[in-house]
C-alpha cells in the first residue's frame, strides 16, 4: 500500500479543527484564505483534502502518531475534531 | 438551477447512506461487491463535497441574511458553521472505510462505516434545522 490513510485522516482532522479557530480568530488569516482562495471555506476544503493525502503517503510507514496506534489516533483525532468543531462555535455564539 | 444542485445534493448523501448501509450487511456474507461498493461510496462522497460548495458559496449568502436577522440567528451561527466544516471530514472518513475494504480489514472497517452513516445523516437533519431557520 503506498498510502496509510489513518495518519491522513488524523493530521487533516487536527488541521481542520485548527484552520476553523484560527481563522474565526484571527480575521487576517481568514482574509488571506479568502484573498488566495476565492474563499475561505474553498481554502480549507483545499488544505485538508491536500493534507489528507500528502500525510497519508508520506507517513505510510508510520504505524503510530502521538504516542498511540495509527488506527486510535485516526479514530479520536475525528471524533475529536468532530467535538471541538461544534464545540466552539456554541463557545462563539453564547459568548 | 438551485433545485437540480439542491437535488443531487441529496440524492448523493442519501446513496452514501444507502451504500455504506448495504456495505455493512455485505460483510458478513464477504460479498464480491464489497470492493467496487465501498470505492463508490468513497468516490460519492468526495462528488458530494461539490453540489454542497455551490449550494453553500452560491446560493447561501442570501439564506444567512435571512437567518441572521430571524428569531433563530443560531441556525446559521451553531448549526451552519458546524455542518459546512464537518462536510470535509466525510470523503475523509469514507475514504479510510473504503481503504480498510480494500486491505481486507473488514472488522476495523466497520465503525468508520457506522461513523459516515450517522454523519451524513446528522448533516441532513441540520440541513433541515438551517431550512427551517430561514422560514421561521
Amino acid at each position: 500500500m503506498k498510502f496509510n490513510f489513518y495518519n491522513g485522516a488524523t493530521i487533516s482532522a487536527w488541521l481542520l479543527a485548527v484552520l476553523v479557530i484560527v481563522a474565526e480568530l484571527v480575521a487576517p488569516f481568514k482574509d488571506a484564505l479568502k484573498n488566495v482562495f476565492t474563499h475561505h471555506w474553498i481554502g480549507k476544503v483545499v488544505l485538508v483534502f491536500i493534507a489528507f493525502f500528502v500525510f497519508a503517503f508520506l507517513f505510510k510507514d508510520k504505524k503510530s502518531l502521538f504516542g498511540m496506534s495509527d488506527e486510535k489516533a485516526a479514530w479520536y483525532s475525528t471524533l475529536g475534531s468532530l467535538a471541538i468543531i461544534l464545540l466552539f462555535y456554541v463557545y462563539e455564539f453564547v459568548v | 438551477m438551485r433545485e437540480l444542485v439542491l437535488y443531487g445534493h441529496i440524492i448523493l448523501g442519501l446513496a452514501i447512506v444507502v451504500l455504506s448501509v448495504f456495505i455493512l450487511m455485505e460483510m458478513k456474507k464477504k460479498s464480491s461487491y464489497l470492493k467496487p461498493m465501498a470505492a463508490a461510496t468513497a468516490f460519492m462522497s468526495w462528488l458530494a463535497m461539490l453540489p454542497g460548495g455551490i449550494l453553500y458559496l452560491t446560493f447561501y449568502p442570501a439564506t444567512k441574511t435571512v437567518i441572521k436577522a430571524g428569531p433563530w440567528p443560531w441556525a446559521h451561527s451553531i448549526v451552519m458553521e458546524t455542518k459546512e466544516h464537518w462536510a470535509l471530514l466525510l470523503p475523509v472518513i469514507a475514504t479510510v472505510a473504503a481503504w480498510l475494504v480494500y486491505k481486507d480489514q473488514l472488522k476495523e472497517s466497520k465503525k468508520w462505516w457506522v461513523l459516515l452513516i450517522a454523519l451524513t445523516v446528522v448533516l441532513a437533519i441540520t440541513g433541515r434545522i438551517i431550512k427551517m431557520g430561514a422560514v421561521s
